[in-house]
């Protein structure tokens, strides 16, 4: 029976410890999309660092039979948390690898790279955490004044493991369900998209591997504690696999499918093959868990690649839920196919005018001794693998006032467009906004000084919902940072509801009320535009720069918006825009700036250009 | 410098085995976008292959190399047919793949394990005799080795410049949306580099495991850092540069093992991966492709 009672309390210890790390992984990977495959390591140094926090100078300890750092004989809690600690700052060397220059997988690739770098040196080098034998007889919290083979003293550790996984994980929900976790989550479903509008990504990738760091450090800490002994053979760059089989299972993106995929797979598999007799061949059974935790991996990410427990959507509600809501959302699937019909013939922008920009947009007319010019390129270039796309543009873009870009197939505007965003970093000349000179000014801080894009391609946020796309964007949230969020919906919560009051406001102007709690994912092109056009609105630029809004968008949509782009621009905003349809151009832009081959042809009204015989011929006609 | 000269020589074989490995990687990624993180289990599966039919078939190493060329190729084809291209096909993050070809590559591995065992192989095969060049001492094996990957170089180079394969190659490299419109048949074209590349893991699983002599089923598992160091070095998806950045990690090992320590001759290669992805990306003298 007894026999029984201590298996059982072994279970529920690590049972916390791979709940706990399974936890800080997914905070990583489902929320924040960074795909740690390193880590492990964190775990580990957290185990490492505890151990030799608790036990003696190793001179003096046992005999001195084995060779640690540190030494200092500490009393619990400070084992642990010093782990704690040592596992958020490993998270720092890492911070080269998660900007936001480098693809995902390579950034994957680098950590897992590091991780067994990590574990070869620790292998080799002996004076550090005693080489391969690693650290033994690790002493247990309070084993001097409690026996720690009793089974009083296995519950109550079991307990306090339990405890600390149940505070792990509503701190990881305080941070992820606020103004913070949308960021995240638009982060992980789209970096540049993000970077775009304002969201630090180096920054927030490292606060959360510098958390997720933490608590996987204390979950080491709690195991080193519990089984005394650790080393280099514990923690292969393959048990990080394990835990990602975990999450995969689970529920990427789901506090509870993290914890239920740590049931069922690193504790699972322990406990199930632990039953399994013996067999003549020895290296059968482990062998065949990992065939196995192969193929979960690849069948689950094919059949159910949302695990058992998927992602929940939010629905997000304002202070009073108006009568912008009052219709129930529309179930649109997931692919794109529209339930009936054109979806974008049903758009109608109807309420738009009456909506008060100035409010809603928090804008402001230009006060009339500003300068006329608002930004200025000087010299503006930018080569690609030595093919020149773009060669030494200086336009002036004058405030209040719609201009166009106009130019053929490969001129150069996209990539123009992008260089004064700062999505893309010019290989020559310079760029002046508001009197400063922003060429090295990355392109978040560039959102939050007022200059917002949007972008060609589809850029919607996937896998939040259409209100969330526009409320991410509003600027200067209380809540949007990790110090806010920590604060809790006490610190943020009337805040985000005026915030989700105005992009209901929006979306009601852009007749999308019965989207809002849509995945964005799942609408159709014209309506993709829109939020993407309303979330840029949000941003509350002061310069908008617009790549091909009307692309693909049905032309009597087009011309709707274009008005609108007018009113926005009599409100105090000034508009750069992209566009190919010449009747756009006519109707709304001015001045127009007309690029070929990369350089500026002219600059005018589209009157004017029309009578320019160099314009007619390269672009006009041609 | 003996040791210099003596280390130098161990880096040459070393670097052939692993120019080998690499060129099959990077043209892998070049053309599907996938870091194959499966390759070195298709490697040691192939080498698995050589042996049994070199011990337990009777057939000589070389012809059953032909063997072990042959498996990596199917393997590696049936790999991006069955998996990778289905799982492309509904346009996830490359990462999903990433995680995907980490999960190919535990059950590679490990199956083989469970169906081989746990303990070491060896090849009781005679190296041949010793040969000296310049101070370098070379078994009549290395050289063989050393003029395999000569061999496979120049068929690499040949083939991507001179035959219509290796420009449709490229060009479904560089913009496979563009190639497919200018009338290449970019899924044959895949298939076909997948078949090469895959014959390519194969040879090198082969004379990786019978350079070392002793090897068992996880023996290639760390194999894969030397081929993301040599990779990335010279830039991912450059076959050229696979052949300088395996010269270069090669030999960079070999040395560092002669003159720091041998337990720690992987580091170089981690420190260099690690410095490229943080500086230089895409390569010593690549740059990002960019539309």
């Amino acid at each position: 029976m007894s026999a029984i009672l201590f298996y059982l309390a072994t279970i529920v210890v690590y049972g916390a410890v791979d709940a706990m790390a399974c936890l800080a992984l997914n905070v990583e990977f489902g929320f924040a999309g960074l795909s740690n495959f390193g880590f492990i390591i964190f775990q580990s140094v957290g185990a490492y660092v505890a151990a030799v926090l608790s036990m003696g100078p190793w001179q003096k300890s046992n005999g001195g039979f084995q060779q640690y750092v540190l030494g200092w004989h500490l009393p619990w809690p400070l084992p642990w948390v010093g782990a704690a600690i040592a596992g958020g700052l490993l998270a720092l060397p890492f911070v080269f690898l998660v900007g936001k220059r480098l693809r995902g997988d390579f950034a994957a690739v680098g950590l897992l790279v590091a991780a067994v770098l990590l574990n070869q040196l620790v292998n080799n080098f002996v004076p550090l955490f005693n080489g391969a034998a690693g650290v033994s007889i690790v002493p247990a919290p309070f084993q001097g004044i409690w026996n720690p083979q009793g089974l009083g003293y296995q519950f109550a550790y079991g307990g306090v493991a339990v405890v600390l996984c149940v505070a792990a994980y509503y701190l990881l929900r305080r941070v992820t369900e606020s103004p913070y976790g949308r960021s995240l989550r638009a982060m992980r479903d789209n970096d540049v998209v993000a970077d775009s509008l304002g969201k630090n990504i180096r920054l927030q990738r490292t606060s959360m591997m510098v958390l997720g760091g933490a608590i996987a450090g204390l979950s080491g800490a709690i195991l080193v504690g519990f089984i005394n002994l650790w080393a280099p053979g514990a923690w292969g760059y393959a048990e990080t696999i394990v835990l990602f089989a975990a999450i995969i299972v689970g529920g990427a993106g789901n506090h509870k499918g993290a914890i239920l995929g740590a049931i069922l797979v690193p504790l699972g598999f322990e406990e199930v093959t632990r039953f399994i007799p013996p067999l003549s061949n020895p290296s059968l059974v482990p062998a065949l868990e990992w065939v196995a935790i192969g193929l979960l991996i690849i069948l689950f990410l094919w059949f159910r690649p949302d695990g058992i427990l998927p992602e929940r959507r939010r629905i997000l509600s304002g202070a009073a839920p108006g009568p912008t809501r009052a219709q129930p959302p529309v179930p649109v699937p997931l692919d794109g196919s529209s339930p009936g019909g054109d979806p974008d013939a049903l758009i109608n922008l109807g309420n738009l005018d009456t909506m008060d920009f100035r409010e809603l947009l928090h804008l402001a007319p230009a006060p009339a001794d500003a300068p006329a010019v608002i930004m200025r390129t000087d010299g503006l270039t930018r080569a690609f693998n030595g093919v020149t796309v773009v060669e030494d543009v200086s336009i002036d873009i004058q405030r209040g006032r719609l201009t166009g870009l106009i130019g053929p197939n490969g001129a150069g505007k996209s990539t123009t467009l992008a260089m004064l965003a700062g999505t893309l970093a010019p290989t020559g000349g310079r760029i002046v906004y508001e009197g400063s000179d922003i060429t090295a000014v990355p392109s978040n801080r560039r959102a939050t000084a007022g200059i917002v894009r949007t972008f060609q391609l589809a850029s919607e946020f996937k896998k939040l919902t259409v209100l969330e796309n526009l409320v991410s964007a509003i600027p200067g949230q209380s809540g949007d940072s990790l110090t806010g969020a920590l604060r809790g919906r006490r610190h943020w919560g009337a805040e985000d509801r005026a915030n989700i009051e105005r992009a209901e406001e929006m979306l009601h102007g852009f007749g999308l009320s019965q989207y809002a709690d849509t995945y964005a994912g799942g609408l159709s092109g014209g309506q993709r535009r829109l939020v993407e056009i309303m979330r840029a609105l949000l941003a509350q630029p002061r310069l908008l720069l617009l790549d091909e809004p009307m692309a693909g968008v049905h032309p009597n949509l087009a011309h709707k918006i274009g008005d609108q782009l007018t009113r926005l621009v009599e409100a105090g905003m000034t508009i750069v825009m992209v566009e190919h349809e010449l009747s756009i151009m006519d109707a709304f832009c001015d001045p127009v700036i007309v690029l070929a081959e990369g350089r500026v042809l002219a600059e005018g009204t589209m009157a004017e250009l029309r009578a320019k015989e160099e314009v007619v011929e390269a672009y006009l006609v041609g | 410098m003996s040791v210099f000269l003596s280390s130098l020589g161990f880096g040459i074989i070393s670097a052939a085995v692993l120019a080998i490995a690499t060129v099959g990687f990077t043209m892998q990624f070049a053309v599907t976008n996938v870091l194959n993180l499966a390759y070195g289990s298709v490697m040691i599966n192939s080498a698995f292959v050589t042996y049994f039919l070199n011990i337990h078939g009777h057939l000589n190493a070389w012809v059953a190399l032909i063997g072990g060329v042959a498996t990596g190729s199917v393997a590696s084809y049936l790999l991006n047919r069955f998996v990778y291209t289905p799982f492309q096909r509904r346009n996830l993050a490359p990462i999903t793949i990433v995680i995907v070809a980490l999960g190919v590559d535990l059950c590679g591995t490990f199956g083989l394990q469970a169906i081989v065992g746990g303990s070491y192989f060896t090849y009781r095969q005679s190296q041949g005799r010793e040969w000296h060049f310049l101070g370098m001492y070379f078994s009549t094996l290395q050289l063989t080795i050393i003029a395999i990957a000569l061999g496979v170089m120049i068929a690499v180079a040949w083939l991507l410049r001179y035959t219509r394969l290796g420009k449709a190659m490229r060009a479904t490299s560089a913009n496979p949306n563009l190639a497919r419109n200018s009338g290449v048949r970019t899924q044959s074209v895949i298939s076909t580099t997948w078949l090469i590349s895959g014959a390519l893991a194969g040879l090198a699983g082969t004379v990786f495991a019978m350079n070392t002599g002793v090897f068992e089923a996880t023996s290639a598992q760390l194999y894969i850092v030397l081929l993301l160091a040599a990779m990335f070095l010279g830039g991912p998806g450059e076959p050229y540069g696979a052949m300088l950045g395996a010269a270069t990690i090669g030999i960079a090992t070999e040395l560092s093992a002669a003159f720091i320590n041998p337990q720690y001759k992987m580091v170089i290669a981690f420190v260099i991966l690690l410095g490229m992805l943080t500086f230089r990306p895409y390569g010593l003298f690549g740059s990002e492709r960019t539309a």
